[in-house]
């Protein structure tokens, strides 16, 4: 498979069966706080020791403070969660001058998730970032259902998404993560174009799209009427995106959507992530990510594997299906 | 301080109300807490319920009074004595200490109510002579705490909207009347958001106001940026959260139109 090459010498990360090495980017473990759902870091502080964390994603940063939508952002569905929240955001400045020192001392990894209008404004990020330190990886968010321009739109042909991925690898030699959208017919086509356009690690997968009615005033739940599906309910979406975009792309891919278990980290990883992202259920569980970062090494070795990069992929066809 | 997650054992349950439940606990930790804040409790389903405190004791005794509204909250009521809640609490800002030298009136609506019955159990000692307390529901069934209210030394002013207790209509009525005998005066408010602009209208320029408010929430700690309220001025984004930033405004923190 196309993924092998880069993903083999990640086993010689050292002696610590959790680390883990996507491309460049370096993790101590494969559990990331998904950007949406963590912030800029301090407010989970208090609850989650952020230094735990393989990484934290933070909050879409733009260029320009963006406003989001209209309220109610969020409704609770069928073991899931649908949100409008729209990438609200202080912008670029605001962000490095008031969030950034907070997370350099905070003894995380730290990816920032980028996000733009146009292609241009997305490039203008990564460039600003560049003369930050402190930071492990950007991730360009072109698949953000919630708002029009920007957002999905660049997330839902190959071109376009190749056109930002170009942009944004011409301006920065950071690891560059880009995170791919579910609600599009052929995903293996955008992550190609992507990884042809010079990222260095893909994510995936962004919200579903879908929407929710809420019957006491007979009108949409939601103030921008539709919505981002997250939770345990879009995992199978998720895991089926995972498995044929990793086997299709030679470089590595985090897996996100409804994970909440150390059992749901390994699924991903032995359906072909190198990593994963963790979201949604930190906000009923704010320790969880901790909790499976304390569950995953039994629990490789319950099912014969010595470290998460020998899970990676094992039940590709043509896998022994484990590591016995 | 700050929150914590906690497991607390009820010590507790009333049926206050038809549909409304109050769950009493103590934890050392809810002695930091503050009328206005609030717990943030697991159900069943994706989210937390956030739910303000009824009570604050000084050694940490509290409650929290809901209203059963969806599946989380029917979840919550069918709760008894002896079993475990999962808090994060105490969570956001809550009201000032009363201003001593200012007549204060307490404003609730509804399940807006409990917070300001913590606020006067926390801070009504000496100043029950100037506190006033308006209290509205849709009818009498509704009409929260008004005993409770009473063993603290304040007999409430009670609007119903349907007149089955106290004077038909809504909090309005009172406070108007109150706030031109005390244009001075600082006001606690919390109820639905409607009453709340309205009551924000009302507001004397001399007087004080703040005000608790509602908002479907997500995470509670400020992170996932859901339950924002209009803030007023020029700010960019042009929100408030309510979790972390409130859930208690001044009202001139607010855009409330």
């Amino acid at each position: 498979m196309a993924g092998q090459a880069d993903l083999t010498p990640a086993g010689s990360v050292g002696e610590e069966p959790l680390a883990v090495r996507l491309g460049g980017l370096c993790l101590p473990n494969p559990i990331i706080a998904a950007s949406g759902t963590f912030g800029f870091g301090p407010e989970y502080a208090p609850f989650v020791r952020l230094s735990r964390l393989g990484a934290v994603a933070v909050k879409g940063v733009s260029l320009d403070p963006w406003p989001g939508n209209p309220p109610p952002r969020v409704w609770e569905t069928p073991a899931g969660l649908l949100n409008s929240i729209g990438l609200q955001n202080p912008g670029v400045e605001v962000f490095c001058r008031d969030d950034l020192p907070f997370l350099r001392q905070a003894g995380t990894r730290v990816v920032v998730n980028i996000i733009g209008k146009t292609v241009e404004e997305y490039a203008r990020v990564a460039e600003r970032l560049e003369r930050e330190a402190g930071i492990d990886a950007l991730e360009v968010n072109i698949s953000c259902p919630n708002v029009k321009e920007g957002g999905i739109a660049f997330g839902q042909d190959p071109e376009h998404a190749a056109l930002v991925t170009r942009a944004v690898r011409a301006v920065t030699d950071r690891p560059l993560i880009v995170k791919l959208s579910p609600n599009v017919s052929d995903p293996v086509a955008i992550a190609q174009a992507v990884a042809e356009a010079g990222a260095d690690i893909l994510s995936a997968i962004n919200t579903v799209v879908g929407m929710a009615i809420d019957l006491e005033r007979l009108r949409p739940a939601l103030g921008a009427v539709t919505g981002g599906l997250s939770g345990p309910a879009i995992k199978p979406i998720a895991l089926r995106i995972v498995y044929e975009v990793s086997q299709a792309v030679g470089i590595p891919v985090i897996g996100i959507g409804g994970i909440e278990t150390a059992e749901d980290v390994l699924e991903f990883l032995v359906a072909g992530a190198s990593a994963v992202m963790v979201g949604t259920v930190t906000f009923r569980h704010p320790r969880r990510m901790e909790e499976i970062i304390e569950a995953l090494p039994a629990l490789l070795r319950r099912h014969g594997f010595r470290s998460v990069n020998e899970a990676v992929g094992a039940a590709w066809p043509g896998r022994s299906g484990g590591g016995r | 301080m700050g929150p914590k997650a906690l497991e607390v054992v009820i010590a507790r349950r009333e049926l206050v109300a038809p549909e409304h439940v109050e769950l009493y606990f103590s934890h050392p930790a809810l002695k930091e807490a503050v009328p206005g804040q609030f717990a943030h409790i697991a159900t069943v389903g994706t989210l937390r319920r956030p739910i303000s405190f009824s009570r604050i004791g000084e050694a940490g005794e509290a409650a929290v009074l809901f209203r059963v509204v969806g599946r989380g909250t029917a979840w919550l009521a069918e709760r008894r004595e002896g079993e475990v809640l999962d808090l994060l609490a105490p969570l956001g800002r809550g009201y000032p200490p009363p201003d001593p030298g200012r007549p204060w009136c307490l404003v609730g609506g509804g399940v807006g109510i409990p917070p300001l019955y913590a606020a006067l159990g926390k801070w009504g000692r000496g100043m029950q002579s100037m506190a006033t307390v308006i209290l509205g529901a849709r009818t009498a069934a509704a009409v929260l705490m008004a005993d409770d209210f009473r063993a603290l030394g304040v007999e409430p002013t009670i609007t119903t909207d349907d007149g089955s207790l106290g004077e038909r209509g809504t909090v309005l009525g009172p406070l108007r009347r109150w706030w031109q005998t005390h244009p001075e005066g600082q006001v606690y408010a919390c109820g639905p958001t409607p009453m709340l602009a309205a009551i924000a209208r009302l507001k004397s320029p001399g007087g004080r106001l703040y005000l608790g408010m509602e908002q479907r929430m997500g995470c509670g700690v400020g992170a996932c940026l859901a339950c924002v309220v209009p803030a007023a001025g020029a700010a960019m984004p042009p929100w408030r959260r309510v979790c972390s930033d409130g859930p208690v405004f001044a009202a001139e923190e607010l855009r409330l139109d």
